[in-house]
């Protein structure tokens, strides 16, 4: 099975670059023969590396340790769940996988496109192949997962404790489907590039992909965050490590992205920056990788193996530069005749979020990369640490969240400035109210504290602001159409998905913004080492240490359990099971926290150490407000769901446009 | 030669076939495209924005009835965006007729 996935690797190359080459070839010499035969290029790359990325699975699945890759990521005694994850464990398989996606992608966009516009088709399914051929070409020569080792070992080495968690089983392929999915969208920008088709039909081809590839991506930092929060041990979500930065950068321009590109289906304007932020998203999933392998920067998240940073380098000038030119050649067809009709306008607030977005990517980059520049420039690595970070995205974070608020109250192409004040009386109100009943409540020592208060004050008026339209539409349609609150309500989110789903997902920001506030200015921790019988109080919480348990677990893990009691206002409130993990084969023991989570806050207990007489170092974190954060991001995914749920309007439009031009014009009509 | 080796072959050849029949059949269409028809082009373009403006109408009008925008601009809006609709509107009958006419054009 071995040889199978290893030649079916090889065939997956040839055949990739024969239907780059044949693809673009029937596009130039417009040869239908050439077409047809690229044309079946995706399903057989496709297939190809599904057959090898079977044969893994079975290497992982029956043991077979005679892989090299199998032997350092997996072990007789490892759960099947986590076989089944260690393929995208180390960075021989998450190129396989990160292929397998892109792979899967290429062929939908392959089944849905493969009959539409043929001036582009043939050069969007080019660039994919293209992009496959380079990640193929790695796998083949460079990283191959199925590399053996002559005399097969009796067990592995067996996956790094710290992904063994669940959220380190969704959190890879999760966030990949965001990367990934940013290819499609790419490709058919440089496509309507080549072919100068370049009205607004690629962005519309692609709309949902790009919704897609931002829910994944979102959700995807997410799981990372929960992972970090519930497996590191550190007592924190986002530490501004250059991996979580390389993964943040392109959810910040693809979010600018799909703002943006509302201006140019409304006007008609904006074609180069919407093609810049798309190439320069895609640029960023590139940059993610090299990141995560180049070995250039040190992280906890970066693979132990990292060794291919200068093929992404050298792939991302590559794609740099050749989007660079191509809209440089392609800036006369680019031009719009439109223009803002106001500066006061929901489309120049769309630009002011563009801006400020981009102005957070950058900074971050800035501080991702400036560890590379130091050394190059003086021979020291300095690392840019989180005050660098909150120092300048907390500010630029706050304007954005009042944008938020300000969004939905502004009108589309020109705002009237008498009504935008009436409009903004309710939400400014709101804000005014909770300034004045948070300010005597709420601390305001230091900087982070103050600029909780600001995020709290922002967060009311944005929700006031967001659930002011929601009211005014319900209630307008009851008026109308004589139906109940949440007929009405339901009706018209639903009448219009794409406008009610943002909002939706707007709400989940500011949950998250009023998570990140919360938790980071108003936590706080403690350390004891403790005797068995001991207790110790923090926030109103009386925690006292119980006992200490020893538990082997299996042949290879032993897990040292902590019981402690946690009582408050005199009564026991919840019994937390710290624990410290040792696995056979490993130098460092992992740390399994346990939480107990409310909606006020969490209390987060470490077992940092123990003794031979039974006495232990407990850690224990009070974080306010942590699961606002997961909370927000769960409302997110369901106001991307209604945002990107099929609008019937909206194909029956599409449809009405593709039979009037075949009525006119009598040939294949292509949307 | 071993049985992996034979399924190897196997699938080099039913690949090469699968790719290669529509290089040496015969297709009743030669090109896989016909060449640009600025008309037809233009038509596409125009059907869309006819769209983009209906919705910017009703747009504006949910914008004036929530009070986001006052009745003088609102009218002035309105009134640029009827007379960019009326435009298109007129563009595409024109269009229409020329196609209808018989005019001349390169058939895609």
């Amino acid at each position: 099975m071995n040889d199978i996935g290893e030649f079916t690797l090889l065939v997956a190359l040839a055949t990739a670059i024969y239907g780059c080459i044949a693809y673009v070839m029937s596009a130039r010499g417009n040869r239908i023969d050439l077409y047809l035969s690229a044309d079946k290029t995706p399903f057989i790359v496709w297939a190809c590396i599904t057959i090898s990325s079977i044969c893994l699975w079975r290497a992982f699945l029956t043991d077979d340790f005679s892989l090299q890759y199998v032997w350092a990521y997996s072990n007789r005694e490892l759960d099947t769940f986590y076989k089944v994850s260690s393929f995208w464990g180390g960075q021989k398989g998450s190129l396989l996988f990160w292929t397998l996606l892109l792979s899967t992608y290429m062929l939908v966009v392959y089944f849905q496109n493969r009959s539409k516009n043929l001036r582009v088709v043939p050069y969007a399914m080019a660039v994919m192949l293209v992009i496959v051929v380079f990640f193929l070409f790695l796998i083949n020569f460079s990283t191959n997962p199925f590399e053996r080792i002559p005399l097969p070992p009796e067990d592995g080495r067996g996956l790094n404790p710290l992904l063994q968690n669940y959220w380190m089983v969704i959190h890879p392929p999760t966030l990949y489907l965001g990367y990934v999915g940013f290819t499609v969208p790419f490709a058919f920008a440089v496509a309507a590039l080549i072919s100068k088709d370049l009205d607004d039909g690629w962005i519309r081809m692609t709309r949902k992909w790009t919704l897609i590839s931002w829910f994944f991506l979102c959700m995807g930092n997410l799981f990372g965050a929960s992972w970090a929060y519930v497996e590191l041990g550190w007592g924190g979500y986002w530490a501004w490590d250059p991996v979580e930065n390389a993964a943040f950068m392109p959810l910040l321009i693809a979010t600018a992205f799909l703002h943006s590109v509302m201006i140019q289906e409304k006007k008609d304007m904006m074609k180069v920056w919407n093609m810049s932020l798309i190439l320069l998203t895609f640029a960023m999933t590139i940059f993610g990788t090299f990141i995560t392998r180049s070995g250039l920067i040190q992280s906890v998240h970066t693979f132990d193996e990292a060794t291919l940073g200068y093929y992404f380098l050298a792939f991302l000038f590559v794609i740099i530069a050749a989007c660079a030119a191509l809209i440089i050649a392609r800036l006369p067809l680019l031009k719009s005749a439109n223009e803002l009709d106001s500066f006061l306008s929901r489309e120049s607030s769309f630009l002011f979020n563009n801006l400020l977005l981009l102005g957070i990517a950058f900074a971050t980059f800035w501080g991702t990369i400036f560890p590379i520049i130091s050394e190059a420039v003086r021979g020291v690595k300095i690392t840019v640490g989180p005050p660098f970070y909150n120092q300048v995205n907390v500010p630029i974070g706050l304007a954005l969240l009042a944008l938020i608020g300000i969004g939905p109250v502004i009108a589309w192409r020109r705002a009237t400035f008498s009504n935008l004040k009436k409009n903004f009386l309710k939400p400014v109100l709101a804000g005014l109210v909770a300034a004045i009943a948070l300010f005597p409540v709420i601390p305001l020592g230091n900087r982070a504290e103050i600029y909780t208060y600001i995020t709290f004050v922002l967060c009311v008026f944005v929700l006031v602001s967001i659930l002011t339209e929601f009211y005014k539409v319900t209630v307008s349609r009851m008026g109308l159409h004589e139906e109940s609150v949440v007929g009405a309500l339901a009706t018209a989110t639903w009448r219009n998905k794409r406008r009610y789903g943002g909002y939706i997902v707007h709400i989940g920001m500011v949950l998250i913004f009023a998570g990140i506030a919360g938790s980071q200015a108003y936590g706080t921790h403690t350390e004891k080492h403790l005797q068995l019988g001991e207790s110790f109080e923090i926030r109103g919480y009386t925690i006292t240490y119980e006992k200490l348990v020893a538990v082997e677990a299996t042949s290879i893990k032993t897990r040292i359990i902590a019981q402690l009691a946690v009582e408050r206002d005199g009564k026991r409130y919840w019994t937390g099971h710290p624990e410290k993990e040792f696995y056979k084969g490993q130098n460092q023991p992992v740390s399994e926290v346990d939480v107990l989570s409310t909606w006020k806050e969490d209390l987060y207990m470490i077992l940092a150490d123990f003794r031979e007489d039974e006495s232990a170092t407990i850690k224990v974190y009070v974080n306010p407000m942590v699961s606002w954060i997961w909370t927000g991001g769960w409302i997110i995914a369901f106001g991307t769901m209604i945002s990107m749920w099929p609008d019937r309007l909206e194909q029956r439009r599409r449809l009405d446009r593709v039979r009037k031009q075949e009525q006119l014009f009598p040939s294949p009509a292509q949307e | 030669m071993g049985f992996i080796h034979f399924l190897e072959l196997i699938l080099i050849v039913a690949i090469l076939l699968v790719i290669g029949i529509p290089l040496f059949g015969k297709l009743k269409l030669k090109k896989l495209v016909e060449p640009v028809d600025p008309a037809i082009d233009e038509f596409k373009h125009l059907l869309v924005r006819k769209e983009e403006t209906l919705i910017s109408i009703k747009e504006l009008e949910f914008d004036f009835n929530t009070e986001k925008i006052s009745e003088p601009d609102y009218k002035e809006l309105l009134h640029r965006l009827e007379t960019e609709a009326t435009g298109i509107l007129e563009h595409l009958d024109q269009l229409e007729q020329e196609s209808k006419k018989g005019k001349p054009h390169k058939s895609h």
